[in-house]
């Protein structure tokens, strides 16, 4: 466990003594993690070290057997997720949840839903008001799907871009719910060396010109390292080693954790 | 000359001029293609609207008592009939088709409406007198006589709030449990209904008998002398004709309130639940309040379609209210296409009028034309195999439907990537534990 | 009436119920099978009894000729045959329904599969309407209605302990044929797991036929048995299925014993509530209670009586 790096004033994310259990099983054990505003941090570990668990944690899919979460100065931790995500945080998924039979640019306007306002009786009758909110949603949405790096999709259905666009449409989505935290679970997994670097880009594109924290977990170290601003790594569902990427790169508990014991002797 | 001829069939030439003959056929469709989307979206509407509206007046044109197979046309009574069923596989349309929940029991909601009709307009509150805006009914008539439009409206209110209340704690459950829980109330409704003629003494819904007679549509007479519009629906000389221009009014303005719903926020979180609901959540969507609204909506439609086919026929009986009704409606849909409002009206159609007197007809030509004279049989009986049939084949073999989503259209037109099969079967469930962790079975695969 | 005022009201009522409840045992536990292994709801098996029950009563009649005059030999060798033939029947109806319909869909969503069954629900029972008509079908009294016991006012007769006696070892049977054979074992692993079991080398495919052959013979035995007491028409099927299919949610979907539990409680509750007249609703509102009944359930306690609380989610 080390001290946040910053005062808790600007920390965007506490998450204090989070734990969950699956019957017997501990996938997160009483951790302690913060994520500093505009940050951009990474968390790390083998498989099965509760990554994702804790994702779902924070998003509201899970709910934490105990332990609290703060975001944005709210409490979060029994939130549903369409609460967490109207508070800011946005989420992409370890295996990829576009919705497949809706059009790209459909996706990212569902990402908006919760900043819309258009309800029912409005949209029946074609009101102005709805009318225009919908033509700038759509000019909104087309402006994201440039900024990801998306030409030419905006009608396509999702489930027949190729993965990589697939990718960077999620991504999209999850920059249209206007999050104050991105969470990024595996955005590389599948992708040859060069989309990588391609995609790692448009993440670091994405972290100067939008005023957000993201939270990558990944498998890639090279992505890992290159990236982020400080490191922390799980290894089952408790944190081991937290700090800058060359500390974790030479750190004994890391190595272990990934190669096994023989690796280190 | 002829070896001329002959050496054109195969010659260079020959094919150039059959390859021109062809394209202009490509040209007329190039031609219909480069025309602006609304129009051609509009025409076909137009060109459908013209021939339904004006079938009281060709019907008596149209060849009857012989026609292959079908026997005779629907009459405008029969008519009015399947554009109500229609109306309310509509309505299914957006719980099913859009929001994909699947619900067993929309015959509640037909209840609820139709005896709301009844409770509105018809001398069944002996205890009460209360007349505002009825028409045809004398003025010291007991009972609560209000505007049948008015009463459309209450109806639909009625049954929306009756949606919500059976949604509150049946929509959270998972898919095959909310199914079944929707046919619970599918059926305790309807039982209701035929049971409550004496809870403690009072009577809701006079029992077996059901609720009769229920008030007409009508405009009433300061109406009828400014602009000439019909008095009172039953009274009129041609009521069927009135009952029927007035049943495909409400078609289309529920068809219009959907399209504009699906075309809406509201309606893109009804198609994200569908699609993964798990991800929807995770975008904002506050999945409880938005599947609540498809049932409402849902409701709302199905208890307009209720009461006005309570009035059509004039009292709300429990016998017009079963299970079968549920699944011949969800039939309908899935006939359709789920998710495709025309896919829907059309299967509609079909199946409505197949129950209202098609397959009695077709049962009928079949018997003389068909089947030896010792050999009879009624086709009419085994309508409920038939949709069972239909459900079945179509699950299997075309799940899209009819006429499928305009989505899946789109893919078609374009020459898509994906099969016609595999978009429906790729829909993730949504209550997997560990969502977003574990892979989902036939997620998008890596292309490129 | 309650145990103290009338105790020999309350017992007859109570083995009414115990004997009802008897007979949607072996439906429930149909539902309960092939629920704990693809997780689906046979909505058609309701109708699977009502059709091998309605081609029972054929079989007992027209066939064997049997009624209240033939020996007692004769009937008991008869109806041995038709238990026989019965289960067979419904084996193999149920299993022709897995193989034509829901295979082909086994990777579909839940949903289609859902929507399937009740499709292939209202074909059996344009089935039995096609080849049995609207009528009610019922067998002469086969069994002697003489009682069994009679303590005090509390009478008991063969015909409802022959459901008991039927009942009772085909359980054993039952319980013996999941705990101890290989397919039992093999039905219980791919419940569990079906991806698992088969990299274990169990043959899925043939494994959930077996379960669909075992619902089925069970739903067999059980049309035979309410054949006894009762009558079956087209439509029969339906009612009873849900009340069987409440039953087995009431006990925990997957769970045998729960099954059983479940189905003897919906039995008793039924029996009380039409029994007893001054008291109850009465029978015009026994499928209102059991839908109630199992609304409750599945909004309050989805996991039944005896399952287990599946691991929280979301």
């Amino acid at each position: 466990m080390s001290e946040p790096a910053t005062t808790p004033d600007s920390n965007l994310l506490v998450a204090d003594d989070v734990r969950k259990e699956f019957g017997g099983l501990i996938a997160v054990n009483d951790l302690e993690f913060t994520i500093p505003e505009r940050s951009l941090v990474s968390l790390i570990g083998p498989n099965g070290a509760g990554k994702t668990t804790f994702f779902n944690m924070l998003t509201g899919l899970y709910r934490a057997t105990s332990g609290t979460i703060l975001f944005d100065g709210h409490d979060v931790t029994d939130k549903p997720p369409h609460a967490i995500t109207k508070l800011g945080v946005g989420r992409t998924f370890q295996n990829i949840r576009l919705f497949p039979q809706m059009t790209a640019i459909e996706n990212v306007l569902v990402g908006m839903h919760s900043r819309l306002k258009g309800g029912i009786v409005g949209s029946v009758l074609g009101l102005p008001r709805v009318r225009r909110e919908e033509r700038e949603a759509r000019d909104k949405a087309r402006e994201l799907l440039q900024f990801a790096g998306l030409r030419r999709v905006d009608d396509e259905l999702a489930e027949s871009l190729a993965y990589g666009d697939q990718r960077r449409l999620e991504v999209a989505r999850a920059l249209a719910t206007e999050p104050k935290l991105l969470l990024l679970d595996e955005p590389t997994a599948g992708m040859n060396p060069q989309e990588t670097v391609t995609f790692m880009e448009f993440v670091a594109r994405l972290r100067e010109q939008r005023p957000l924290a993201i939270l990558l977990i990944e498998h890639d170290m090279k992505v890992v390292m290159g990236i982020s601003e400080r490191v922390t790594v799980l290894d089952y569902g408790e944190k081991i080693a937290e700090g800058t990427p060359r500390e974790i790169q030479t750190d004994e508990r890391v190595i272990e954790a990934y190669l096994g014991k023989a690796a280190t002797h | 000359m002829a070896r001329r001829r002959d050496r054109a069939r195969t010659s260079v030439r020959g094919y150039r001029d059959r390859a021109v003959r062809v394209s202009r056929l490509d040209a007329g469709a190039g031609h219909w293609r480069r025309l602006p989307r609304p129009v051609r979206t509009f025409t076909p509407v137009i060109a459908l609207l013209a021939i339904a509206t004006t079938y009281p007046f060709y019907l008596a044109s149209l060849p009857s008592g012989n026609v292959p197979l079908i026997y005779s046309f629907p009459s405008v009574r029969s008519a009015v009939t399947i554009l109500v069923f229609t109306t309310m596989a509509v309505g299914l349309n957006v719980v099913v088709g859009y929001c994909g929940l699947l619900d067993l029991g929309y015959v509640a909601f037909y209840a609820i409406g139709a005896y709301t009709g009844g409770w509105l307009a018809s001398g069944q509150f002996q205890q009460v007198r209360f007349h505002f805006g009825s028409v045809g009914i004398t003025h010291d008539a007991r009972g609560i006589h209000i505007s049948i439009w008015l009463v459309l409206l209450c109806a639909a209110a009625l049954t929306a709030i009756g949606g919500i209340l059976i949604g509150l704690p049946t929509l959270r459950l998972r898919g095959d449990y909310l199914a079944i829980v929707t046919l619970g109330f599918g059926e305790i409704i309807p039982q209701f209904v035929r049971n409550a003629d004496s809870l403690h003494g009072f009577d809701l819904t006079h029992g077996t008998f059901g609720i009769s007679p229920i008030d007409s549509p009508g405009f009433g007479n300061t109406v009828h002398r400014a602009v000439g519009l019909p008095v009172s629906y039953q009274q009129s000389f041609n009521a069927d004709r009135l009952f029927f221009w007035t049943a495909l009014v409400i078609l289309l303005v529920t068809i219009f309130c959907c399209i504009r719903l699906r075309d809406s926020r509201l309606g893109r979180a009804w198609i994200a639940i569908r699609e993964d609901e798990t991800a929807a959540g995770a975008m904002g969507i506050p999945l409880m309040r938005t599947k609540t609204w498809a049932y409402a909506i849902g409701a709302f439609f199905g208890g307009a379609a209720g009461a006005y086919v309570a009035s059509f026929n004039a009292g709300a009986f429990p016998s017009q209210f079963s299970f079968n009704i549920s699944v011949f409606l969800l039939c309908m849909v899935i006939l359709g296409g789920m998710g495709s409002i025309w896919g829907v009206v059309v299967a509609g159609v079909i199946l409505s009028w197949l129950n209202v007197e098609g397959l009695a007809n077709i049962g009928t030509w079949l018997n003389d034309n068909v089947f030896p004279s010792n050999h009879n049989i009624e086709v009419a009986k085994y309508q409920f195999g038939i949709y069972g049939v239909v459900i079945v084949l179509m699950m299997m073999f075309r799940p899209q439907g009819l006429i499928p989503e305009r989505r899946r259209k789109r893919e078609l037109e374009e020459g898509g990537h994906g099969t016609l099969d595999d978009g429906m079967y790729e829909m993730r469930g949504a209550d997997e534990p560990g969502a977003g962790e574990r892979g989902s079975p036939g997620g998008p695969s890596p292309r490129g | 009436m309650n145990l103290y005022k009338t105790p020999t009201d309350f017992f007859n009522v109570f083995l009414i119920g115990l004997t009802t409840g008897s007979v949607y045992a072996l439906i429930a536990l149909g539902y309960t099978l092939v629920y704990g292994i693809l997780q689906l709801i046979n909505f058609a098996h309701g109708d699977v009894f009502a059709l091998t029950g309605l081609f029972a009563s054929s079989l007992i009649a027209n066939r064997f000729n049997l009624d209240e005059n033939s020996g007692a030999l004769v009937i008991l060798g008869g109806l041995a045959a038709v238990f026989l033939i019965a289960m067979i029947f419904g084996a193999v109806v149920n299993a022709t329904i897995e193989l034509v319909a829901y295979r082909r869909l086994r990777s579909a969503p839940r949903l289609a599969v859902l929507i399937t069954a009740v499709g292939m629900s209202f074909i059996v029972q344009n089935i039995s309407l096609a080849v049995f008509d609207v009528n009610f079908r019922s067998v002469p009294p086969l069994i002697s209605d003489a009682n069994v016991f009679s303590i005090g006012g509390v009478h008991y007769n063969w015909q409802a302990f022959f459901v008991i006696l039927v009942t009772a070892p085909v359980l054993v049977v039952l319980s013996w044929l999941v705990k101890n054979t290989r397919q039992g074992k093999a039905m219980r692993a791919t419940s569990q797991d079906p991806e698992a079991s088969a990299m274990m080398g169990i043959n899925v495919n043939r494994t959930i036929s077996f379960t669909f052959l075992l619902a089925g013979g069970l739903a067999g035995i059980g049309a035979v048995l309410f054949l006894v007491e009762f009558n079956i028409r087209y439509d029969t099927g339906f009612e009873l299925g849900l009340i069987a299919f409440t039953a087995a949610v009431l006990g925990g979907i997957g769970n045998l014993t729960g099954a059983v539990l479940g189905a003897v409680l919906i039995g008793l509750i039924q029996a009380f509530n039409e029994g007893l007249s001054w008291f109850a609703p009465g029978s015009d509102w026994t499928r209102s209670i059991v839908f109630g009944l199992l609304i409750a359930i599945l909004v309050f306690r989805p996991e039944g009586l005896l399952g287990e609380r599946t691991p929280e989610g979301a």
